[in-house]
C-alpha cells in the first residue's frame, strides 16, 4: 500500500513566521536552487518545530495585487514602475505570519495515497504537510505524487 | 411653488453597483492572532464573524484590534470578545444615498449586503467602494481632467472640485518620541484612521495609522515604545489646489486610504484627505454632474 512517507519530501526547508517577506522570496529562490524544482511553498513552522501555516507564492503576490486592481483595467496612463517599488516598499514591514495560511490540511505518514488526491482534489491544493507527533516530517507534492503514478502507470 | 431638488452623482445608483462581492469573514470563535492575518492578508480594515450557524455574528474593524491592543489583551483573545455587534445590514436594491446616510448616522464605515436569505451576506460596502465606482464614472466622462484639451470651451466651464474645498482642515499630529499607547489615545479620541508624526519642530516626518498599530501588535511591539519606531516615512501628501481627481487616483494607485494635504512647501501640513470624504461628497470630482442633474422634480 502506497503512503505518504513513500512520496513525500523529507529534505525540505521551512520558514520561520517572524522573518521578513523579503527574506522568504529569498529563501524560495534558495530552495529552488537546491532542489532543481521550483518550489512554489513552504512550511511554516515554530521554535519547536510545530507547523504552523503555510506560505505560497499566491499568498506573497495576493498581498502585492493593489487593492483596487478591479479600477486599473480602464486606465491607460499608469506609471507601473513605480507602482512596484511602491508595493514592494509596503511589503517591507510585514513579515511571514502575517499573510501564511493558518488553516493547513495535513496527513500523517501512514495516510494512503488515494485519500490524499482526494484532498489535493477537493482542496485544489498541491502540497500538503506530512505530521508525525506534532512535528512536520515531509512534505507531499503534487509532482511527486504524479510521477510515483505515472511510474505505476507505465511499467 | 417649484422645489428645485439637487440630483447627485449618486442618486439612482443602488448599493448593488458599488458593493464589493468579496467578504472576509471568520468564525467568532477565533483568536485575535489569525483575524489580523486576515484583515492584512484581504486588505480589509474590518471582517466579518460568524456564529456557529455560520450566520453573520459581528464585526471585527482595527479599530477593535487597536483597542485590543491598548487593553493588552492577549493575541489568543477570541474575536468574539471584542467585535461589534450585530453588524448592520443593507440589502442590494437599496439606494446608495440611503446607504450613506445610514452609515453617516450610525457613524460606522461599512454595511454588510443581505442577499435573499436572513443570513445570506452577498457583499459589503465602504466608502472606498463608493470612491471607487465613482472614480470610474468620472474616467470615462467627457469632462474628465484626462481628457482635457486646451481649447475645450466645454471644459472651462466645469469647475472641477480642488482637494480643499473636500479635506478635513484640522490635522492632528504627535511627536515621534511620544508612546504608541498616547497615539492610541489620541486616535480614538478624535476618530481618526491616522496621525501625523513630526519632529520637536514641527517637521513632518511620518505617519502612524490603524494599519501600523494592528501590525504592531501582533508583533508583539510594546506599545509603550515610540511612534517613530513603526511609522511609515515619508508623508504621503498631496496640494491643496490640486484637482480632487487627481488625488482620488493617488490614493487608489498606491493603496492608500489617506493624504496629507499641503500648502505650498510639503512640509507646512494644513489638512487631510480620506477616501471617507471623497464618498460623503456624494459626486463626481467636478460640478458638471451635479450642474447637469439638478432637476424640477414636482410642483406643489
Amino acid at each position: 500500500m502506497a503512503v505518504a512517507k513513500d512520496v513525500m519530501s523529507s529534505k525540505f526547508k521551512t520558514l520561520s513566521p517572524d522573518i521578513p517577506i523579503s527574506e522568504a522570496v529569498r529563501m524560495f529562490k534558495k530552495a529552488s536552487e537546491e532542489g532543481r524544482q521550483n518550489v512554489f511553498g513552504m512550511m511554516v513552522t515554530d521554535r519547536d518545530e510545530r507547523l504552523i501555516g503555510m506560505l505560497s507564492m499566491y499568498d506573497i503576490l495576493l498581498f502585492m495585487r493593489p487593492k483596487h486592481i478591479h479600477i486599473w483595467g480602464m486606465m491607460d496612463d499608469i506609471e507601473l514602475a513605480e507602482l512596484t517599488d511602491n508595493a514592494c516598499n509596503r511589503a517591507k514591514s510585514i513579515r511571514v505570519g502575517d499573510i501564511m495560511t493558518t488553516d493547513v490540511i495535513t496527513v500523517a505518514p501512514d495516510t494512503h495515497l488515494m485519500v490524499i488526491l482526494d484532498i489535493m482534489i477537493k482542496k485544489h491544493i498541491r502540497r500538503i504537510p506530512v505530521i508525525e507527533n506534532e512535528k512536520a516530517i515531509g512534505i507531499v507534492y503534487i509532482s511527486n505524487f504524479f510521477y510515483h503514478l505515472l511510474d505505476r502507470l507505465t511499467a | 411653488m417649484t422645489i428645485l431638488e439637487e440630483r447627485k452623482t449618486l442618486s439612482g445608483l443602488t448599493v448593488g453597483n458599488a458593493m464589493r462581492r468579496q467578504v472576509v469573514y471568520l468564525p467568532q470563535h477565533t483568536s485575535i492572532d489569525k483575524g489580523i492575518n486576515a484583515l492584512i492578508k484581504y486588505k480589509v480594515n474590518a471582517l466579518l464573524t460568524t456564529n456557529a450557524d455560520g450566520g453573520p455574528a459581528g464585526v471585527v474593524s482595527k479599530t477593535d484590534i487597536m483597542g485590543a491592543y491598548y487593553a493588552g489583551l492577549l493575541l489568543e483573545t477570541p474575536l468574539q470578545n471584542i467585535m461589534s455587534s450585530p453588524p448592520l445590514f443593507c440589502r442590494p436594491d437599496d439606494s446608495l444615498e440611503s446607504a450613506l446616510e445610514k452609515m453617516r448616522s450610525k457613524g460606522i464605515y461599512r454595511l454588510y449586503v443581505l442577499g435573499e436569505g436572513a443570513g445570506d451576506v452577498v457583499g459589503a460596502l465602504a466608502y472606498p467602494d463608493i470612491v471607487g465606482m465613482l472614480y470610474r464614472y468620472c474616467h470615462e466622462c467627457k469632462y474628465s481632467h484626462r481628457k482635457h484639451k486646451p481649447k475645450n470651451p466645454a471644459d472651462a466651464a466645469v469647475r472641477r472640485f480642488k482637494v480643499k474645498e473636500v479635506m478635513t482642515a484640522s490635522v492632528k499630529a504627535c511627536l515621534k518620541n511620544d508612546s504608541l499607547m498616547h497615539i492610541m489615545e489620541e486616535l480614538s479620541k478624535y476618530r481618526f484612521g491616522a496621525v501625523l508624526i513630526t519632529e520637536k519642530n514641527g517637521t513632518p516626518c511620518g505617519v502612524v495609522s490603524k494599519t501600523d498599530l494592528t501590525l504592531s501588535y501582533k508583533h508583539g511591539i510594546d506599545a509603550l515604545l515610540h511612534a517613530q519606531t513603526i511609522m511609515s516615512s515619508p508623508v504621503r501628501s498631496c496640494e491643496e489646489n490640486g484637482f480632487l481627481e487627481d488625488a482620488i487616483k493617488k490614493m487608489i494607485l498606491t493603496d492608500v486610504h489617506r493624504l496629507f494635504v499641503h500648502r505650498s512647501a510639503t512640509q507646512n501640513i494644513v489638512g487631510v484627505l480620506s477616501l471617507t470624504d471623497a464618498a460623503r461628497l456624494r459626486s463626481g470630482s467636478c460640478h458638471a454632474c451635479v450642474s447637469s442633474r439638478i432637476k424640477i422634480d414636482h410642483h406643489q
